[in-house]
């Protein structure tokens, strides 16, 4: 059988300005034919020939000899293997500038391999094994918002996750410690006061400071602040009771300024009004300070979240360009100076409270918390446990059982001793969330399993995985219905109940959670590019890049489109601030929306500022940084990191006598020394054809007034100038991509590392994937349908 | 480039003009916390163990010709140079013990693969002096490490037996790279070979982890008591299900216990410092992490003196950077990233550039040593009777090499070191050596050998 699929990349989506051929390219996806073991040992004599100049006993390139090794035999040592199919798929080896054979030879050799390891894994493969998973930071703010309606930084408390293979949720790398538990315990205390209230709250301060990256120019405003404001601080708040509150004001900046108007409002009504320097007997200095405090008088708000936000009035409509002191927009030089006028900047926030506290008012998460509201004495302990019962089942994600609750109602009754039912139901909720069924996704091993034997994982422990990975939270009541039931290990119910979580909004946590790790969108905000050079730039900027990504990822989810899409999209999620900063017309607002892209200049992920930022530094763009994240994040196939002592670009002369080189002409003299041409070879080119992205991603054709030299050459041969060429090169050979995102995505799903034994299914599902015209539905339920996904392998004796 | 180059905004003396007006919470401000029970000198030395991750640009050959880490004399009559790394220290170098030219060597590849994985590698090396195991899962291996030791003879009695500290973030795109787990990059102290501890950034949540969270002292009563029970149940539901699980999952479950046994006995700990002594207020806690680098260290040190006046805890582990981060410290004159800059190809103003960020993070510590000689303990300063090992695990960080790397001590008049010194090691002694004297000094008169040590280092 003969599998071909055809993408053609429809002229329609080519729009304006851009050679409007349609392409077809025709890829061999599946082995069309069986070799025989006589065409093995020829493709033996093909790695003979053209792979041990290099990886020789002697030469060890790669710390790899290939002398011994033989086609037939590749199963023997399948890391080996797996290794040759990545460069070989990748079309990395043999490297450019060596001899290569002729013909479609390359192919054939790599399909031999890939059959050799697939055929001896049939029937044997093990589904792996992992110890159970922690709920990290993100899945606890997930938790506590299904939970009570609450919006939390887990921050606060728990320590920092630590990533593997991309991921945060890699189970063998989540330590556990004291100092862990220590931090589950005041979460826990914290949370509950929060989602209760607390009307005996003691009067505290919390004190909230803005990112210096985030603009207060004239024509930003920040999340909740009303029309006609600029800049300020926009903070949510948990207010533990209802009472009075006092919220004072922290500046920087300002230098000679006066009459601002402050406007400072809860849930987006005014409660106060105040003026920077209002009298000349305040003296602000050139750091912003003000001799005295500058602070609301009492406030009242209820208890709950609310979302308090300082702003200055904004006093000057219309166009603003202020070109000699563009970098006043943020802070983000962090430089002031003596002497000039500068715009104040708000810095901090601190809400003081409760003063006189009358109570705890209804709140979202109290009407979700308290189903029952006794009247008496009497009805309070069934209510308790209708609450806790409730409560418990969704936190425990499973059936409950007698003892879960009875040993909850204790904590009920110990806190209602001391304080009445609200402080028994938060002691009961505060020990419910450091019970280890809700920190823990443990998965009960049946009783009788021998060392190394293969178990399917139970049903309620399946619904969690399945929830995990495509929601972010526990299951809904239906899928522990179906699990209950025993129906859930049944693959084609599995399937049917992942088809139908996709379709639930929640399933956005692909592209939140998965997408944002996968493609590193937490690296984006570590680049701060230079203020001076680009003043324009700011966190709401980078914000909007992070959300366009998201929102992009999660169109091709929530819309079945092809993952290939990631490149040849011609279309992308704005809003008026990150379309102008695009240069797409006709975008009003702060909403994002799908738009095309104007023309061939972006396309796919490679126009996104998300990657093109966070492959920069603060200075200049990195073709290097740029070529390795495609060829690692996207391909699979990093290279190999530098070797210590190499002298970075910047050592490279950036001159030639009076002629100021480009990054491309610094890049070829830096090519020049051989010890670094052998990988900038590859590297290069793919990111030079991204340099007509500035920093901050945003079009550009000059640098140092030089005109962009972006022209290389693609590994493959191909002549590579901008983005759409690079994405055509790409697609040519979507296999690195296909598979590197299936591997992407059983990590994540399985919470482990994707080892070599793996790699048969990981090619499985790509294979499945590409029947479907690489469907993003076809890879979830893929990896969902695996034995991976289902399955489990009790470890060696042994490994103990 | 910048344009204006007036004057940098000192955010930390902006924020102390509004902690003293507005009642921001700045630890420095506060009076001391806690329930205060002061030591005498023949209480347990303090040690406190400082990381610095790309070595300092005195160690390159060049640069070691202008003495830009150890000085050209040794001895007592050590000049810093104005270049020098530790002219910050200059006020305190009657209680300075420089020691240069000791390699670290465990932290060098043993093997083709690890070549080139130095800084994934080196800070599980630092207080482990052993060369870490390369993989990227649970099997890690390294070695325990000099604050732990510390911390498990000598710890025993205060709340917490040790303070793990951090400035940078952890979560860097896609991970660790040359198959090392992040632990091996991420944490410096390590309870046993296998058992790397998490470091704490938040200045916020180290506060709470040190005096517990609530506000006040009869809430964090409260919270206690809560605890106390919920441990006993939480000990109780572990035992319940150890029984349904699989043999890998039985380890971790294990672990648990123990970590929920250690809260039980600190919260006991707790209990029995506050039926004696004088009650006193505590500040309020601190914010979360502040953008400012200097303010950050700023914060992690009033926390370690405040740990120390309240004796919550003697030992302390503090990672002041990640590997490989490229971090720019506009304060210290140049914009470069930390990491690139690190590489300055030997280039004589490369390597002045790199120095200049090398001085500013190092002159950091000059805060801190000021607060624990201005805080007065049972007898004399904090400083006395405190230990500060400050180093790095790489020595010229643009070779990646591990030899030569800089270490100096700090402390009072404490009978461990008698500072206001230069000693440079004969080529080839490990750091380990330096450690193992430490540890004898400090009382561990029974630890014979440390990671690679050959033998004892003779510190005057």
């Amino acid at each position: 059988m003969k599998l071909t699929v055809a993408m053609v990349a429809a002229s329609a989506m080519l729009a304006v300005g851009f050679a409007a051929q349609p392409m077809v390219i025709t890829t061999p996806v599946v082995p069309p034919s069986h070799p025989t073991s006589t065409s093995a040992e020829a493709m033996t004599e093909v790695v003979q020939q053209y792979c041990t100049r290099c990886h020789s006993d002697a030469r060890l390139r790669g710390d790899l000899s290939l002398e011994d090794f033989s086609v037939e035999n590749a199963a023997s040592d399948p890391a080996v293997a797996e290794r040759m199919i990545r460069k070989l798929r990748a079309g990395m080896m043999p490297p450019p500038g060596a001899r290569r054979p002729a013909g479609d030879t390359l192919v054939t050799l790599v399909e031999s391999l890939e059959e050799v390891i697939d055929d001896a894994a049939e029937g044997r493969t093990s589904p792996g094994n992992r110890p159970f998973q922690r709920v990290n930071r993100a899945e606890y703010e997930r938790l506590v918002d299904e939970l009570f309606g609450l919006t939390v930084d887990a921050s606060t408390w728990l320590p920092e996750d630590q990533i593997s293979a991309s991921f945060d949720n890699v189970a063998d790398v989540q330590g556990i410690s004291a100092t862990l538990m220590d931090a589950y315990l005041t979460a826990a205390s914290d949370v509950a006061r929060q989602a209760v209230g607390q009307s005996d709250a003691p009067a505290a301060s919390h004190t909230y400071s803005n990112d210096p990256a985030v603009s207060q120019h004239e024509w930003e405003t920040v999340e909740g602040a009303p029309y006609g404001t600029r800049g300020g601080v926009s903070v949510l708040h948990t207010f533990p009771a209802d009472g009075k509150y006092i919220f004072t004001l922290g500046f920087m900046s300002g230098w000679g300024e006066r009459f601002h108007d402050i406007d400072v409002s809860v849930d987006g009504a005014q409660v106060a009004l105040l003026r920077y320097s209002a009298s000349t007997a305040r003296t602000i200095d050139f750091q912003g300070r003000l001799g005295y405090p500058m602070r609301t008088d009492s406030v009242f708000v209820r208890a709950g979240q609310h979302r308090i936000a300082a702003a200055f009035i904004r006093q000057t409509d219309g166009p603003y360009e202020d070109l000699i002191r563009p970098n006043d927009w943020s802070l983000s030089g962090t430089e002031a100076s003596y002497g000039t006028t500068s715009l104040p900047h708000l810095m901090h926030l601190t809400v003081e409270g409760p003063y006189e506290p009358t109570g705890v008012s209804e709140t979202p998460s109290r009407s979700r918390i308290f189903s029952c509201r006794p009247t008496s004495r009497n009805e309070e302990r069934p209510c308790a446990e209708e609450i806790i019962t409730r409560l418990a089942a969704q936190a425990y994600r499973r059936e409950l059982e007698d003892r879960d609750v009875d040993a909850l109602l204790d904590f009920y009754d110990q806190g209602a001793g001391e304080g009445g039912f609200e402080l028994g139901i938060r002691t009961a909720i505060e020990a419910m969330l450091v019970s280890p069924y809700f920190l823990f996704r443990i998965e009960t091993e049946p009783g009788g399993v021998d060392p190394g034997e293969i178990f399917p994982v139970e049903d309620v422990d399946l619904a969690s995985r399945l929830s995990f990975f495509l929601w972010g939270v526990g299951p809904d009541e239906r899928l522990l219905d179906v699990a209950r039931r025993n129906d859930l290990s049944d693959p084609d119910v599995l399937e049917r109940e992942a088809r139908r979580m996709l379709e639930d909004p929640r399933s956005a946590s692909l592209s939140t959670r998965f997408a944002h790790l996968w493609l590193r969108l937490q690296d984006l905000e570590k680049v701060q590019p230079d203020a001076f050079w680009f003043p324009n730039y700011s966190r709401q900027l980078s914000t909007d890049m992070r959300r366009e990504t998201e929102l992009f990822f999660d169109y091709l989810v929530r819309e079945d489109r092809s993952l290939l899409d990631l490149l040849e999209a011609d279309y992308t999620f704005v809003n008026e601030r990150l379309a102008s900063h695009y240069g797409i017309d006709g975008v009003i607002g702060d909403d994002f929306r799908r738009v095309p892209y104007p023309d061939a200049t972006r396309r796919g992920l490679l126009g996104h500022g998300s990657v093109l930022v966070q492959t920069s530094l603060a200075n200049r763009t990195s073709p290097v940084l740029r070529g390795k994240w495609v060829m690692e994040v996207l391909l699979g196939v990093p290279p190999p990191p530098p070797p210590p002592g190499v002298p970075d670009l910047e050592e490279t002369a950036s001159s030639e006598g009076a002629k100021i080189l480009t990054t491309s002409e610094r890049m070829a003299a830096h090519r020049a020394n051989p010890t670094c041409a052998s990988c900038h070879n590859l590297i290069d080119p793919i990111g030079l054809a991204l340099d007509n992205f500035d920093v901050t991603g945003k079009w550009r054709t000059r640098e140092n007034g030089m005109p962009l030299d972006t022209r290389g050459t693609y590994y493959d041969g191909s002549e590579i100038a901008t983005a759409s060429q690079l994405a055509d090169a790409l697609l040519e050979r979507p296999i690195p991509l296909v598979r590197n995102f299936t591997e992407k995505l059983m990590t994540y799903a399985l919470g482990r590392r994707i080892e070599v034994e793996d790699q048969p299914s990981v090619r499985e599902i790509a294979r499945e994937a590409s029947r479907d015209d690489y469907q993003m539905s076809a890879f979830i339920v893929g990896v969902v349908r695996s034995d991976a996904f289902r399955m489990k392998q009790a470890p060696d004796v042994a490994s103990n | 480039m910048h344009f204006i180059t007036g004057k940098h905004i000192e955010r930390r003396a902006f924020l102390k003009g509004m902690g003293a007006t507005i009642g921001l919470p700045m630890l420095d401000a506060m009076t001391p916390a806690g329930r205060g029970r002061l030591t005498s000198s023949d209480a347990p030395k303090r040690l406190v163990c400082i990381e610095e991750v790309h070595g300092v640009a005195g160690c390159n050959d060049w640069a070691a010709s202008q003495h830009l880490f150890a000085p050209e004399t040794v001895g007592r009559d050590f000049e810093l140079l104005p270049g020098n790394v530790l002219t910050s220290l200059e006020p305190y170098r009657d209680h300075l013990t420089i020691v240069s030219n000791t390699d670290v060597r465990m932290a060098e590849a043993f093997a083709p693969p690890e070549i080139g994985g130095d800084h994934f590698r080196s800070s599980a090396v630092f207080l482990t002096q052993s060369h870490p195991r390369q993989t990227q899962g649970s099997d890690l291996m390294a070695g325990t490490s000099l604050d732990q030791l510390h911390a498990q003879r000598f710890g025993a009695d205060t709340v917490l037996p040790s303070l793990q500290l951090c400035i940078e973030p952890t979560d860097k795109g896609g991970g660790c790279d040359y198959n090392y787990s992040c632990s091996y990059t991420d944490s410096i102290s390590w309870a046993d070979p296998t058992t790397p501890l998490p470091m704490i950034r938040s200045p916020r949540a180290a506060f709470d982890l040190l005096f517990g969270a609530g506000g006040t002292e009869e809430e964090r009563a409260f919270r206690r008591r809560t605890h106390s029970s919920i441990l006993d149940w939480v000990a109780q539901e572990v035992a319940h299900l150890r029984r349904e699980v699989g043999a890998l999952d039985r380890q971790r479950i294990d672990r648990y216990l123990d970590s929920v046994r250690e809260i039980e006995r600190r919260i006991e700990r707790v209990e029995a410092r506050n039926n004696s002594g004088e009650p006193r207020t505590l500040p309020g806690a601190p914010p979360g992490v502040p953008d400012s680098f200097s303010e950050h260290m700023q914060l992690m040190f009033d926390l370690q003196v405040l740990a120390f006046e309240t004796d919550i805890t003697r030992v302390t582990a503090f990672k002041t950077g990640r590997d490989a981060s490229n971090r720019a410290f506009p304060e210290s004159g140049s914009d470069r990233g930390f990491h690139p800059a690190s590489h300055h190809g030997g280039r004589e103003e490369n390597i002045l550039e790199f120095n200049k960020i090398c001085q500013f993070r190092v002159s950091q510590l000059a805060y801190f040593i000021e607060r624990l000689k201005s805080t007065e303990d049972a007898e004399g300063s904090l400083l006395d009777n405190t230990v500060v090992l400050w180093g790095s695990p790489m020595g010229d960080a643009n070779l990646h090499n591990h030899r030569r790397c800089p270490l100096i001590l700090l402390g009072g008049d404490n009978g461990v070191l008698e500072g206001g010194s230069h000693y440079n090691a004969p080529d080839g002694t490990p750091m380990a050596n330096v450690f193992l004297t430490l540890l004898h000094r400090l009382g561990h008169d029974d630890v014979h050998s440390f990671g690679d040590s050959t033998g004892e280092f003779l510190l005057g």
